[in-house]
């Protein structure tokens, strides 16, 4: 189980090869590069650059309610921007941070990780960032000019229909959520077909790294809960629009289709969002414990319970609305359920750290954190998992200590993440010991600014109130937990500098700074254009811990053009070879003509059949192969 | 996972002989058409679900005033539809042949086949007899064609697209195409069967 020397495969051609690879691979240079680039590579990072920008963005909208609730009556804020504060840090922390964020990561690493040149689709890869960014650009371009969204995350009609919300902020909501379902969508579609046919040889499914598995069941949720929002979001708008009746109880509508339809993907979303941070947190364990996870059968088959048990849960968001008795009953089984896997998944780590060497870098103390943090957000799920308890608390603090427990218990990992592969993604090591200071300020914040809304729900404070009176006693609790808040704006202001301190002058990474046991570990710190010099084959679960003497490699395929291999599903053997299109500009033409046609919709129908013109001519754009790539494609064919 | 054998790699793997041309779920674009057609469906149970559980509302189904659809303009559609499989059947059979004159043959009798569709999508809606913004009812089935409608305006221009690119640029890879669009074609038109069912039929026997 130790790992083999991490240094590439040496070949007596290498250099020579490498050179023909970096031409045929790399973008072009300049802006133009910049903007056509199809690389996972450079598009992963910009995704995650993104994101965590309006993580950055999202936590100044939390800072501000904070702030405005640190005392009773304080009018720092009014009622109006303090609702499309609250509205838009919802929205953005899961939207366009959270699920965009393990997207990006898993767009980045899972081709490495799975040992290809590229992820599947790379222009759609383009194509679905570029969306992405249009969404973001517009939920804040809303918030900016006064027009951000102010009904809540999940957007409740009525108060988000026609009647109640003339004007164009939910319209922005909706249009957000109909640009970055777009985007997580084609993402998903784009990891499941890099997984299932792009893996080295010899990664069979039953070695496949548990990152990997936890990406593909978080894509499999991703396009089956996704379509409902999008379709929802679609309806709202159309009531808001054309005048449907959705949810107009008046015309045989009904409101409570729009929770409904909204929790059928809700909920789902929060384990699109953990499921993938449990496979971050394998990853680590398996790497600062020296050892593979134990139980690696049973962590998979956890995940994939997860995914299914995740669809059965959304009523439990509604148990104050009219759901039968007996739907509640089934429910509140199903919630508490859900337990079962994520407790198995808890217990592997733990016995894999009893087995293995723990060693207690940056990275681990999340994944230890992690654990402590989530569990707490768990049991609380459980409580409001029973019907009765669950009516007492809900739309109360407690609901909002419990899910930020569980989601920024979902941002340990993704934190330990970042010091686990910053060295890949940069060549550049980050500091331990500005690491620790960030932990150590992020776990107490956390704790100290949630914990005490626990006890504010008990006493009966309202959620998204914009401020209480001194009478009610909520005022200490609140001082405490925006004290706390600013305990994790610093602890984020750490990992900044840290991050900035590092690009500037940390120290070199190898390629391999912690011995650890996938592939995205056996090419350079950052890896090249090209990958892989030579697509490595697969000889065991732990890829670079279980390779032979011998490192047998992947021959053949064509070095000046983008060739890929494709694998067979279940055994990963090598089965064809796909040519992969030259780097373009069109992905971002066809995004800008659907951000196009989607805005002007705000405003008019008739931005449908005119924005279907601009997305025709950008289809027929995309098609057409220009003369060199086709050119290209067909000596390729002919070399076949 | 009890399938999966051990091939037991030792040695380097020369892959240069490997097909760049293949068909079905060998090849990456067929699981990626697959992946938007679930996409797709996805949002069609959607308003299935959505139509049933506007149906359960209290009230009549249609509501009160609001005429039964009529069913000869949609039963005409949805024949014409699943007729046209056989000429992509026949698409998917020229595309493993590698037959291009026959292909590029038969994908402009598929253009316009799809073609054809766009009027008669117009009928459905017609043949609905209520207005999306006449009451739940008629926003959810204006919805329902409308977003299965949006698949066939999508395919037409796709295909005929498609079928200008086979005629001026052609390369093996079309042959692919070809055969994953009849996938997608076999799917679009006979998914619109229980649709058809649900909107035209269900509310004068159920």
């Amino acid at each position: 189980m130790r790992a083999v020397s991490p240094s590439e495969v040496t070949r007596a051609d290498d250099q020579a090869v490498r050179e023909e690879l970096e031409r045929t691979w790399a973008d072009r240079p300049g802006f133009i590069g910049w903007l056509s680039t199809t690389d996972h590579k450079r598009i992963g990072l910009r995704y995650m650059i993104t994101a965590f920008t309006f993580f950055l963005l999202g936590g100044l909208n939390a800072g501000l309610m904070r702030l405005q609730l640190s005392r009773p009556e304080n009018d720092f804020l009014g009622p109006d921007a303090y609702n499309q504060i609250f509205t838009v840090h919802g929205t953005t922390m899961m939207f366009l941070f959270a699920v965009p964020m393990m997207h990006a990561i898993g767009l980045y690493f899972v081709p490495l990780m799975v040992g290809a040149r590229n992820v599947a689709y790379p222009r759609m890869n383009a194509f679905g960032y570029w969306v992405y960014l249009i969404g973001c650009l517009l939920l804040y371009a809303g918030l900016f000019t006064n027009t951000g969204p102010d009904a809540g995350w999940f957007s409740y009609v009525p108060l988000a229909g026609p009647e109640y919300s003339p004007g164009k902020r939910s319209d922005v909501w909706a249009q957000t959520i109909t640009f970055t379902e777009i985007a997580g969508l084609i993402a998903a579609v784009e990891i499941i077909v890099t997984v299932f046919k792009h893996r080295a040889p010899g990664m069979s499914l039953n070695r496949i790294p548990l990152f990997v598995w936890a990406m593909l069941v978080m894509s499999f949720m991703t396009i089956y809960a996704m379509p409902w929002i999008a379709s929802a979001s679609l309806f709202l708008a159309s009531d808001r629009l054309i005048g449907t009746h959705f949810f107009n109880p008046a015309e045989g509508g009904d409101a409570l289709l729009w929770q409904h339809l909204f929790w059928f993907f809700g909920h789902p979303e929060v384990y699109i969002i953990f499921i993938p941070a449990t496979g971050l947190v394998s990853q680590l364990v398996s790497a600062f414990t020296r050892r593979e996870v134990f139980g690696y059968t049973a962590m998979v088959l956890a995940n994939i319970s997860q995914g299914f048990l995740a669809f059965g849960l959304w009523v439990h968001h509604m148990f104050t609305t009219t759901v039968p008795q007996l739907g509640s009953s089934f429910f509140t089984a199903t919630s508490a359920m859900i337990a079962i896997p994520a407790g198995i998944q808890i217990f592997c780590w733990i016995a894999t750290i009893w087995l293995g060497v723990p060693r207690f870098r940056v990275a681990f103390l999340f994944v230890l954190g992690f654990v402590i943090v989530f569990v707490t957000g768990g049991l609380s799920g459980v409580m409001i998992a029973s019907v009765p308890f669950d009516t007492q608390v809900h739309d109360t603090y407690f609901i909002v200590a419990h899910f930020h427990y569980v989601l920024l218990g979902s941002l340990f990992p993704f934190f330990g993440a970042l010091y686990y592969w910053f060295p890949k993604l940069t060549g550049r090591m980050l500091s331990e010991r500005l690491g620790k200071w960030h932990f150590a300020l992020f776990f107490i914040g956390v704790n100290v600014t949630f914990f005490p809304m626990h006890f504010l729900g008990f006493a009966g404070m309202p959620r998204r109130v914009y401020t209480y009176i001194a009478e009610t006693g909520w005022g200490d609790l609140n001082l405490v937990a925006s004290a706390g808040a600013v305990v994790i704006v610093s602890s984020v202001g750490v990992l900044l500098v840290n991050v900035l301190r590092s690009l500037g002058s940390g120290a070199p990474a190898p390629d391999d700074p912690w011995e650890a046991e996938s592939l995205e570990w056996a090419t350079a710190s950052p890896p090249p254009s090209y990958a892989f010099v030579h697509i490595p084959v697969v000889e065991g679960r732990s890829a670079l811990w279980d390779r032979s003497a011998q490192r047998p490699v992947v021959t053949g395929l064509r070095t000046n053009v983008r060739d890929t291999l494709v694998t067979t599903l279940v055994d990963a053997i090598p089965d064809s070879r796909h040519y992969d299109p030259r780097p373009t500009t069109k992905p971002l033409l066809a995004a800008i003509g659907i951000g196009v046609t989607f805005i002007a919709l705000m405003f008019t129908p008739w931005g449908l059949p005119v924005g279907s013109v601009v997305v025709l001519i950008g289809m027929i754009a995309w098609a057409w192969p220009d003369r060199r790539s086709y050119a290209e494609q067909v000596a390729y064919e002919g070399h076949a | 996972m009890s399938t999966v054998t051990d091939p037991g790699y030792t040695t380097d793997l020369d892959v240069g002989a490997l097909p760049t041309t293949v068909f079905g779920p060998r090849d990456i674009m067929w699981w990626g058409t697959l992946g938007f057609m679930t996409i797709e469906g996805m949002t069609l149970v959607v308003c299935v679900a959505t139509y049933f559980y506007l149906w359960r509302q209290p009230g009549t189904w249609p509501p009160g005033h609001t005429l039964l659809p009529s069913v000869f303009w949609p039963t005409v559609h949805v024949a014409f539809m699943l007729a046209t499989n056989l000429v992509m059947m026949r698409v998917s059979r020229l595309a493993h042949r590698l037959d291009l004159a026959g292909l590029r043959r038969w994908l402009v009798i598929a253009s316009l086949c799809s073609v054809v569709m766009l009027p008669l999508r117009w009928q459905d809606f017609l043949a609905l007899n209520v207005r999306w913004d006449t009451n739940a009812y008629g926003s959810i089935a204006w919805m329902t064609v409308g977003l299965h409608g949006s698949l066939l305006v999508m395919n037409t221009l796709e295909t005929s697209v498609f079928t200008v690119l086979l005629h001026r640029r052609p390369t093996e890879r079309h042959f692919t195409d070809a055969s994953d669009a009849a996938m997608y074609w076999y799917y679009m038109t006979w998914i619109w069967v229980p649709l058809y069912v649900m909107l035209y039929w269900s509310p004068r026997v159920l």
